[in-house]
């Protein structure tokens, strides 16, 4: 848990969301600062648009700071902080699946649409062989796996949640989060045996 | 499917550590315009709140609903004094019981009509030689 400082007091996450919810502007900010990047980097994982992850982190703030009451500190902050994210995220995709399917590109039958094919910026298109190659296919399946199996594996791999973590952000049991990433990597492992 | 999540994942294990080394790199963002647009959202966000918690918004808030509600009492009285469609047609039908009685002389009417074509078949003759 990150301790920063707001005057001379060092304060937890869970302190910092309290008194936002005492509406202190200066603790608000802190948190922001705290977690900009990871929840930016969390909403473009999932999204895989730069616009649309920028939006949706920022809601996800504001969300907070409306919401902050209801933060009963049962759970972490960033497991809670992260329930928000992801359900805005996931409800986002959701309501795009339809514009995702016009965009569908019917003419190499390869069933990948159009914003799936687009290169992750992370990756060298121009590396077109070996280990790259297949690194790079094993991500652009992770975008095509379910949004929640997709959420499951983002969480597991790149925030490096716990399973029960990853539970409580996904509102559904731990074995719930085992059915999800196990037959997603059961997806990306043939993906892999294929490339 | 095993019940220890480490255990049900291990077969994965390479498969995880490959993804987790392969992460894609996220786009770069200006984070100090990043803030400064979150603060604009947060602003506009409490201004609309605010708007909404104003003493006209609630006053024609509050009247919208009420007369949407008069309309509705007033309508469903309406409906239940005045001149009900259902009686309405009943009591037409009811006038029109004595052409009922006749039905079969209704249902030979387009004969009769015809008939009547064909009687004038040979004035329409004379007329066309004429």
């Amino acid at each position: 848990m990150e301790a920063r400082t707001l005057g001379s007091v060092e304060l937890t996450d869970e302190a910092l969301c309290q008194r936002v919810a005492e509406r202190d502007e200066a603790a608000f900010d802190l948190l922001v600062a705290r977690y900009q990047e990871r929840a930016y980097r969390l909403a473009w994982s999932i999204l895989r648009n730069a616009e649309d992850a920028r939006d949706l982190s920022q809601e996800a703030f504001i969300r907070l700071y409306e919401s902050a009451r209801s933060f009963g500190g049962r759970a972490k902050f960033s497991t809670w902080f992260y329930r928000i994210l992801v359900n805005l995220c996931l409800d986002h995709r959701r309501k795009n699946r339809r514009w995702a399917l016009w965009t569908r590109d019917e003419a190499d039958g390869s069933g990948e649409s159009l914003l799936d094919r687009q290169p992750a910026p992370g990756a060298d298109p121009v590396d077109a062989l070996g280990r790259e190659r297949v690194l790079s296919s094993l991500w652009a399946a992770v975008d095509r796996l379910a949004p929640q199996q997709r959420a499951a594996v983002i969480l597991q791999v790149q925030e490096e949640l716990p399973t029960a973590e990853i539970a409580m952000v996904l509102r559904c049991s731990e074995a719930t989060v085992r059915v999800h990433l196990h037959r997603a990597l059961q997806t990306l492992k043939k993906t892999v045996e294929r490339s | 499917m095993a019940n220890h999540p480490d255990r049900d994942l291990e077969q994965f294990r390479d498969l995880l550590d490959d993804l987790r080394h392969s992460v894609p790199a996220v786009p770069d963002v200006s984070w100090g315009r990043y803030r400064a647009e979150l603060g604009q959202k947060l602003e506009a966000r409490r201004a609309r709140r605010a708007w909404w918690g104003r003493p006209l918004p609630l006053v024609l808030s509050a009247g919208l609903a009420g007369l949407l509600l008069v309309f509705a009492v007033w309508g469903g009285r309406q409906s239940g004094s005045g001149v009900d469609l259902m009686t309405l047609e009943e009591t037409i039908i009811g006038r029109r019981l004595g052409l009922l009685q006749q039905y079969s002389v209704v249902e030979r009417l387009d004969l009769l009509e015809e008939l009547d074509v064909i009687r004038n078949l040979d004035h329409l003759t004379g007329m066309r030689e004429s």
